[in-house]
């Protein structure tokens, strides 16, 4: 919201205190102001000045020597303009200005062989008008040397204020200068209504009905009859364009100007254009068409409420007028409205249109009650002032339940338990006042006050607690400088995820955090997502239901920039809905999830390597550092994927202790290609929160071995299609618990072995806790492996 | 004999400045250092010097002795050395084999500063669910029906029940139903705004939420708990201020800024977070007293905090996570 400053003036006496001051006090109270914009910086190092004497220029036609005069020391000037003359009063630009439509600025120059030390103005050129026709002249009262932007009034300064809901008090120059009367302790000035009202009374020429009262609790008409419609006075136009209104005519512009003033939205309708002269407040029919001001067709339904005269609807309440009774240049009978409405009411509608207007912003933050019998002399006031007429004797005030204002307590011990900090009783019961509470009741301990209506955000002594703490100052209340901590038991929720990540750190993972909004398309390849009833584009419509997505987004976006090796990982949250309807939280399951890939190489050709890409044994042996690193002394095992998984293919399911809780494998063509991925990719994904809830054993220490370990080696050839895991798991089967580790370290594939036939080459490590174990019964052992693995796979002994 | 040990030394030393390898020094050792060596031989004629010699002469021997011993081993070691980087050179310039460790995204490196300091002031750290129930993420939370409050919010719903959370104080309300006061933690996490995405806004957000619930909480110590977080993690001379805003979940409420002046531009206050006491309503509408218990709670963004501290312009860089970015923290 746009706040003049020499505007505020009215209302409050602020001299002495500059505009800085005034920006960081109001901005300290809770009126936070953004930006300021200061008029007069636009007219710096420009005077008004005296035109001593002209003469023709001796080398131009056209041209004039001038000497100008700022008081002090006079200056040669070359004038181009055909009205500049001797004994005028002009706008003069020293060297140095910038000139403030153009943006040039002026140099000492030498024009035709003739110094010129300046220029003077036209309106154009000083950004106040499009005339260009010769310069300004100024009223020869002013004494010359003046600051121009004195001078012209032109010396305001505005500042955008940010107006947090609850302030709908503070959304009008009166609003924003009684916070200052409470900061400067200095009082509030309404201006004078000093009403000329004459002829009949309100009553007598027109009529109000309300027929919603719980809606509309008050309803005030106001008539000025035989007005004329013309433009705003230069005083007024210059106060709405200074905060960035458009004038209009008189009428319409002082309706704006009070709204500004005061905060009461009013309206003005044409009084003769009002059937039998009579403003019913009801409900719309359900589904009824209206044309508001702006020429367009409105949908109503029957919860809103519509201002109509005796036949039709004129206006939709609070928040914008009809076009059939809006005021013309032919108007010449005008029915003010100065209303309130119910703040929720108006929110409804305005949303239902998805129309907010200056009206309807501040009906639905709450307006004061009891101003709008103000607002409406005033602008009845204002329109005399501005458009002639008579204002008619009194006013119609349809107000049929009188609304209370409510009464608060506030102890003064709560204050100080609240804020940590003693404010002064004095102080607290002064700033009060100052806002415009009204102290009924004062002990000792506490106050008794009465809200004003324009506070409908204070209800509670809370509330109250808090004005005195805002114009007190946050930065007045010393900060204490030592806490004291409670011995409550301490929780980490998120220790589990920061352990996980540092763990993936180490193995060379980068994390990465995506976008959880997936287009429809995508996110129905990948479970059951949830949808918003209102994004922002379709292509973010979808809450994600797996982390694939946007992992493999990102490896796209990386492939594109030529980063072909990647190990990433994502840890979050995914939703997947259970039921269709969502009405509780059991129809659908939010998850802490994991998604990590490999892609591209290991390792690009060095001198001490060559190129070797990423596979899936590279991540099955992540997956299990990663698990026992997160989980110690848990079992991580493997076991073959469903051959139909939808993003895998070769995929495996990782268990932990038994219990399934992620898979790994290759990503299948078909999906890397819906994110044009296109180098092989293997993910690894994890439920967390089934991760989380395996329980690790107790971390005991284990007695280093103190007896030597014997290995002996053996290879067998065998079918190519057996897997060296069942190889294993024979050999551990058939032997004695003397074995404790069986390491495959070679696998060699030859046509000189046989047809479909592979060599697998196998450690086997032995040792006892307890003693020195000897070569017969290792033997022993040994052989009993052999026999069972030829036995079992039809394998033959390498060597013999 | 003296005479003798002299020039010995001199032609010793002058045999070794020629030595220039091994062999050549072999010959030299054979020389002078064997059992029948030139040095040995005048050892062993040391017993033929008459009596009262003999303690000047010995001490001339052992002298010459070490010289040519010490002299010998020092060249033997040079001469073998430069053998070695001959035969077995070494080049150190190779650059080192490539090992790669990864590293936390700069979102959670800096949740992790956050959440450091306040677990020393004796925070807990709790989480919620992003999917939340409109009960939860407004209306426990005092934003009553139709008021223009919710409108500083924008919201993506999901049905007009639940919602994805636009901020992280929803696990303010389940915590404080499901434990009693002394309650101090804070709740980090993702919360939504139904934003168009640009670089200045995205539609998805970090935050931490703090909140402390006992029965002497204060204002002033609200503002002495977040001075000290912004000293520690801005620097201990930052500059900040207290300004009222309105939450309508807390009463008051306040904002912090810091002056913040990025390289090679005007200095300017930046809001870094909103706070207040929880509002008495709120209390109310998980079942505690509040007139027994007053609570602050705060919370602030991690992107911004994130963006400010590391000079970035452009929040969605965050999210395309481009691995020449990801490498750079």
């Amino acid at each position: 919201m746009k706040i003049s400053l020499n505007w505020l003036k009215d209302y409050i006496d602020l001299s002495g205190i500059s505009a800085e001051e005034i920006v960081e006090k109001i901005t300290y109270a809770g009126l936070e102001v953004e930006e300021v914009a200061d008029q007069s910086m636009n007219f710096t190092n420009m005077i008004v000045g005296f035109v001593k004497d002209r003469k023709k220029h001796p080398n131009a036609d056209k041209l004039s020597l001038c000497i100008v005069s700022d008081g002090t020391r006079d200056y040669n000037v070359v004038c181009g303009a055909p009205n500049v003359a001797a004994g005028q009063k002009i706008a003069f630009a020293k060297i140095g200005t910038i000139i403030p439509n153009g943006g040039f600025k002026i140099e000492k120059a030498k024009i035709r062989g003739e110094v010129s030390e300046g220029m003077i103005c036209s309106e154009r050129e000083l950004g106040i008008s499009d005339n260009h026709e010769g310069i300004m002249v100024l009223d020869s009262s002013l004494a010359e040397g003046t600051e121009l932007s004195t001078a012209l009034g032109l010396d305001d300064v505005t500042m955008e204020i940010n107006i947090t809901p609850n302030r709908a008090d503070a959304l009008s120059h009166i609003g924003v200068a009684r916070d200052l009367c409470a900061i400067f302790n200095r009082p509030l000035k309404y201006p004078n209504i000093d009403l000329n009202e004459s002829g009949k009374k309100s009553e007598e020429l027109a009529a109000v009905e309300i027929r919603d009262s719980q809606k509309c609790p008050r309803y005030i008409g106001k008539v000025v009859s035989n007005v004329e419609i013309k433009e705003s006075p230069e005083w007024m136009k210059k106060r709405l364009k200074s905060i960035g209104l458009r004038p209009i005519n008189n009428v319409v512009d002082v309706t704006n100007y009070v709204l500004h003033e005061v905060g009461q939205p009013l309206h003005a309708f044409d009084l003769d254009n009002l059937a039998h002269k009579k403003i019913v407040v009801r409900r719309a029919e359900e589904g009824e068409k209206f044309v508001t001001l702006d020429s367009k067709e409105r949908k109503m339904k029957s919860s809103d409420l519509m201002i109509c005269d005796a036949e039709r609807s004129v206006a939709i309440a609070g928040v914008m007028g009809g076009e059939n009774s809006e005021v013309t240049a032919t108007t010449k009978n005008i029915l003010v409205e100065s209303a309130y409405f119910n703040p929720s009411s108006v929110r409804k509608t305005a949303k239902n249109l998805a129309l907010s207007t200056d009206a309807s912003y501040r009906f639905e933050r709450g307006t004061d009650y009891n101003i709008t019998l103000w607002a409406a002399k005033r602008a009845a006031q204002l329109i005399q002032q501005t458009a002639g007429g008579e204002i008619a004797l009194g006013e119609i005030d349809a107000y049929p339940n009188q609304i209370l204002s409510p009464k608060v307590e506030v102890r003064f011990a709560r204050i100080n338990k609240i804020l940590g900090y003693e404010i002064p009783k004095v102080v607290a019961e002064r700033i009060l006042t100052n806002l415009g509470f009204v102290v009924v009741e004062k002990s000792e301990e506490k106050l008794f006050v009465e809200i004003p209506s324009y506070r409908g955000d204070v209800e509670r002594e809370i509330d109250l607690i808090e004005e005195v703490a805002r114009i007190y100052g946050y930065n007045n209340i010393p900060e204490i400088n030592k806490i004291s901590i409670t011995l409550e038991e301490k929780v980490d929720q998120s220790e589990f995820t920061d352990r996980l990540r540092t763990v993936f750190n180490s193995l060379g993972f980068y994390e990465i955090v995506t976008n959880s909004m997936l287009s429809e398309n995508i996110a129905t390849k990948f479970g059951s997502p949830v949808s918003v009833l209102n994004p922002q584009s379709s292509e973010m419509s979808h809450i994600r239901p797996s982390l694939l997505p946007g992992m493999l987004t990102t490896v796209a976006n990386n492939l594109k920039v030529s980063e072909k090796d990647l190990m990433l990982f994502e840890l979050g949250k995914i939703i997947n809905k259970k039921n269709n309807a969502i009405i509780s939280f059991d129809d659908f399951e939010e998850t802490e999830n994991c998604v990590a890939i490999i892609t591209g190489n290991s390792v690009r050709t060095k001198w001490y390597a060559k190129d070797k890409q990423f596979d899936l044994y590279d991540l099955k042996g992540i997956v299990e550092v990663l698990l026992s690193k997160q989980l110690p002394g848990v079992q991580i095992t493997f076991e073959r994927g469903s051959a139909s998984s939808k993003n895998y293919k070769n995929g495996l399911n990782v268990l932990v202790n038994e219990t399934t809780i992620g898979e790994i494998g290759e990503l299948r063509d078909s999906v890397a290609a819906i994110f044009d991925v296109n180098q092989k990719t293997y993910a690894l994904e994890i439920n967390i929160d089934e991760l989380k809830k395996i329980v690790t054993p107790k971390k005991s220490f284990n007695e280093l071995l103190k007896f030597p370990k014997v290995y002996r080696d053996c290879a067998f050839v065998l079918d190519a299609d057996i897997e060296s895991g069942q190889v294993v798991e024979v050999i551990k089967q058939s032997s004695t618990k003397l074995l404790h580790n069986v390491i495959l370290f070679d696998i060699f594939q030859s046509e000189s072995l046989g047809k479909h036939k592979k060599s697998l080459a196998f450690q086997l490590e032995y040792f006892d806790l307890a003693r020195t174990l000897t070569e017969e019964e290792v033997d022993k052992d040994f052989r009993t492996a052999i026999k069972a693995v030829e036995t079992k796979f039809t394998a033959q002994l390498r060597g013999t | 004999m003296l005479d003798r040990i002299e020039s010995t030394r001199k032609i010793f030393d002058e045999d070794l400045s020629k030595v220039t390898d091994l062999a050549s020094l072999e010959e030299l050792r054979i020389k002078y250092l064997s059992r029948k060596g030139l040095i040995t031989q005048i050892v062993d004629s040391l017993k033929d010097v008459p009596k009262e010699e003999k303690p000047k002469a010995g001490k001339a021997v052992n002298e010459l002795k070490n010289h040519t011993n010490s002299s010998f081993e020092e060249l033997k070691l040079k001469l073998e050395s430069e053998t070695i980087n001959r035969e077995e050179f070494i080049d150190l310039s190779l650059p080192g084999v490539e090992k790669a460790i990864g590293s936390k995204h700069i979102i959670t490196q800096t949740l992790d500063e956050i959440k450091n300091i306040f677990k020393g002031l004796g925070f807990s750290v709790y989480e919620g669910p992003e999917l939340e129930s409109d009960y939860n993420n407004f209306t426990a939370l005092n934003f009553a029906e139709d008021h223009p409050a919710r409108d500083m919010q924008d919201t993506f719903f999901v049905t007009d029940k639940f919602l994805l959370r636009t901020h992280t104080s929803p696990v303010q309300i389940r915590l404080m139903t499901s434990k009693q006061p002394p309650l101090r933690a804070i709740m980090p996490g993702k919360v939504y705004r139904n934003e168009a995405v640009s670089a200045k806004s995205y539609c998805l957000f970090h935050q931490v939420e703090g909140l402390y619930v006992d029965t002497d909480v204060t204002f002033a110590e609200l503002k002495g708990t977040l001075v000290a977080f912004v000293k520690q993690f801005f620097g201990q001379d930052v500059q900040y201020r207290f300004r009222p805003s309105f939450f309508p979940f807390t009463e008051p409420s306040a904002e912090m800024d810091i002056w913040w002046e990025p390289k090679g531009k005007e200095g300017r206050w930046m809001e870094i977070l909103g706070c207040g006491m929880v509002d008495p309503n709120v209390l109310r509408n998980v079942g505690i007293d509040p007139e027994k218990y007053v609570g602050y709670a705060f919370g602030m963004g991690i992107e911004r905090t994130a963006m400010r501290k590391y000079g970035i312009d452009d929040i969605r860089i965050l999210f395309d996570n481009d691995k020449r970015f990801l490498t750079q923290f």
